[in-house]
């Protein structure tokens, strides 16, 4: 498994000794997420088995597809050192509510597929600009611009729909090789970036930034175009997630963006992103959103009701809050 | 000569306040002044609209007009409370979705000799301006048991609940009355065929967790489904439609928020239509227009007793294609002659 582990703290620390040396870094992370997800499957399995079946295969993959696209943009911003994005769920819902517009307007869906990335660019880049130029800090920073285009969205629109009888909203609820059309790109996508990442100059520019800005400096990377570029690329993403959603789901509000905020936030600290930058494995992605998009089914078939789900994502993401924080330690000492 | 900004002031404070003083007892009374806190949660274009209709038929009534918005927080609601006895208004309107602070609400407002209107939910105190949600509940859950009736035999496998706890005594009233309306058509329907999930009466909170009761029931081929509003119900059919499952389900929504225009669900079966959005018609007509004439009518604060009733409408989706969507059922409202009701403008079927 490739590891986007930042050069500056891979050129300074010492190896570990032994098994480690032999195995990919993340080799850890995706051993245990893997384990905690065959252990749900199989637990839930034993307790109910039709949970073995294609309906839960396709529940837990249309879970996955949002919330995979989303985890992968704020994998990208939390690896350069940007922490979080907070600004991620109006981000989502501008685009589709853009995406929805333009349909019902006729609009063909290609250009209307381009306009929902683009908005989701230019949201990206909005908010770099403030950063870059404000010299603020980016977890703030989004915060704020989560409230101001919420807030504004709601004086726009109260609801927003993407046309039910069209290509578009069939493209959404139908599937290619038994699993929904909306969970494939998502795939793609985890795949292509986590390739990308570690080997482009782009991705270790965005890397050794994170992990050590100053450092970075000092080899001639820029603070302001990384950013620029982080939060550029990472605000398209979000633009196509805006896209899917639009396709799969109904009727949708200005502030409903915020219920993929924990699962997204929980799955990139699960895949062993550091919120401190500079580390993390965009592959591992695929395993802790399918085992965070498996908790609140597997719930569903031991027969606790949906008010549980929030309860059990909540913990688990202190959970992975608290082994990111040992991983930290871990690599300081 | 140099005249200094305090004797400027000197010379000038006893000529304003002769002026002003002029003013009080030669000039006009002051306006009636309407204070309106609209619900705030972004769910719901209706909830906006509220605001719209007060503010329009208060200005066709020249009354001055202040709108805060509770921001579906009940701190908000509090605060609000103060902001509008400050701002000295003579009647208040309250879409309050949090009830557990109406007493404070109910306690400030009557110290302050402040009429207020509640819309759906009671408060002692308050003149209660709304739908018999129970009613509104049993009529929809009536309507769709007649469907299950028709098509399965009253036999089916699967009713799912789509609830939005947060809504509290209006939630029981709405989604357990479509339970109850269910049980008088078919009442040998199993308690273990009766699933209930957290909807929150929004489709994007109930498409996921439907999806996840679906899954869980991969049998069922006969699925009713009931609950808060349309939005929830939504979420459920679109779950069902992912799950390659469409053909198997039947909902009947509440509030008629999603069953006009041409973006329909086909499998929306009907809802119940309160015309939310209209409800100062009915607090102007039979509350406030007597409290600015100088007399009040008598506080009727039970749900059971209202100072003024709004009448549900239950329409079937074929019905509800010829209600115009909520933007032109509000310009038609206040085309309207006073008093005029969207019930009375748009229910095909009026009791």
């Amino acid at each position: 498994m490739t590891d986007a582990t930042t050069m500056a703290q891979s050129a300074s620390m010492k190896q570990p000794e032994g098994l480690r040396t032999k195995l990919p870094s993340g080799w850890g992370t995706a051993a245990t997420v893997a384990a905690a997800w065959i252990v749900l499957i199989v637990a839930s399995g034993i307790h109910r088995p039709d949970f073995l079946s294609h309906q839960t295969v396709l529940a837990v993959s249309f879970t996955m597809a949002i919330v995979g696209i989303l985890a992968v943009a704020q994998a990208l911003v939390g690896m350069s050192g940007a922490i979080l994005d907070l600004s991620q769920p109006t981000a989502l819902i501008l685009s589709a509510a853009v995406v929805a517009w333009l349909l019902e307007r006729g609009v063909p869906v290609p250009v209307v597929a381009i306009a929902g990335i683009l908005v989701g660019a230019a949201w990206g880049l909005a908010n770099a600009t403030i950063i870059v130029f404000g010299k603020l800090n980016p977890i703030i920073v989004t915060l704020a611009t989560n409230f101001i285009g919420g807030a504004v969205m709601f004086l726009i629109f109260q609801n927003a729909q993407a046309p039910l009888k069209s290509g578009f909203s069939d493209f959404g609820r139908t599937y290619f090789l038994g699993l929904p059309n909306i969970w494939w790109p998502m795939v793609a996508l985890v795949l292509l970036a986590g390739y990308l990442v570690p080997r482009t100059r782009y991705g270790r520019h965005m890397i050794a930034v994170g992990g050590n800005r100053f450092a970075a400096q000092a080899r001639g990377i820029s603070l302001r175009k990384t950013r620029f570029a982080v939060f550029g690329i990472s605000g398209a993403i979000v633009g196509a997630a805006g896209i899917l959603f639009a396709a799969s789901n109904g009727p949708f509000a200005p502030a409903v963006g915020s219920t993929y905020q924990l699962p997204v936030i929980a799955g990139v600290i699960l895949a062993g992103v550091s919120l401190a930058g500079g580390r993390g494995s965009i592959w591992l992605i695929l395993l802790s959103v399918g085992f965070l998009s498996t908790v609140p089914t597997s719930l569903v078939f031991f027969g606790f009701s949906s008010n549980w789900q929030a309860v059990f994502q909540g913990l688990i993401l202190i959970v992975a809050v608290a082994i990111d924080g040992f991983r930290a330690k871990r690599l300081q000492r | 000569m140099r005249m200094t900004l305090r004797r400027t002031l000197a010379t000038m404070t006893p000529v304003l306040l002769a002026l002003a003083m002029a003013g009080a007892t030669t000039g006009p009374a002051a306006a009636f002044k309407l204070g309106m806190a609209v619900g705030g949660d972004t769910c719901c274009d209706w909830m906006k609209a509220q605001g719209d209709v007060a503010a329009a038929l208060a200005k066709q009534r020249g009354w001055d007009y202040m709108e805060l918005s509770n921001n579906a927080d009940a701190a908000t609601a509090t605060k609000n409370a103060d902001l509008f006895i400050q701002g000295k208004v003579d009647a208040v309107i309250e879409f309050n979705g949090q009830p557990s602070v109406n007493p404070v609400l109910a306690a400030k407002f009557a110290a302050a000799k402040i009429p207020v209107v509640t819309y759906d939910i009671s408060q002692k105190g308050f003149y209660f301006v709304g739908i018999d949600n129970l009613a509104a509940g049993i009529a929809g859950g009536q309507a769709l048991g007649e469907i299950a009736k028709a098509k399965w035999n009253c036999q089916p496998d699967l009713v799912l609940s789509s609830e939005g706890a947060g809504a509290g005594i209006v939630n029981t009233w709405r989604t357990g009355g479509m339970r109850t309306g269910l049980q008088k058509v078919c009442p040998d329907i199993p308690a273990d065929k009766y699933i209930s999930f957290e909807g929150n009466g929004q489709a994007v909170v109930s498409l996921p967790a439907a999806r996840d009761v679906l899954a869980a029931h991969p049998d069922a081929k006969k699925i009713l489904v009931v609950g808060l509003n349309d939005g929830g119900v939504l979420g459920a059919l679109q779950a069902a439609e992912q799950l390659g499952r469409a053909d198997d389900i039947i909902g009947w929504g509440q509030d008629g928020s999603f069953i006009t225009g041409n973006n329909v669900d086909p499998h929306l079966a009907g809802s119940v239509f309160y015309f939310l959005e209209g409800y100062a018609v009915y607090a102007m007509r039979d509350v406030i227009d007597k409290i600015a004439a100088g007399s009040p009518p008598a506080v009727k604060d039970d749900a059971g007793d209202p100072a003024s009733r709004v009448q549900p409408c239950p329409v079937s989706a074929a019905e509800a294609a010829k209600i115009p969507g909520t933007a032109d059922r509000v310009a038609a409202l206040l085309k309207a002659p006073a008093g005029t009701t969207e019930y009375d403008l748009f229910c095909p079927k009026k009791s």
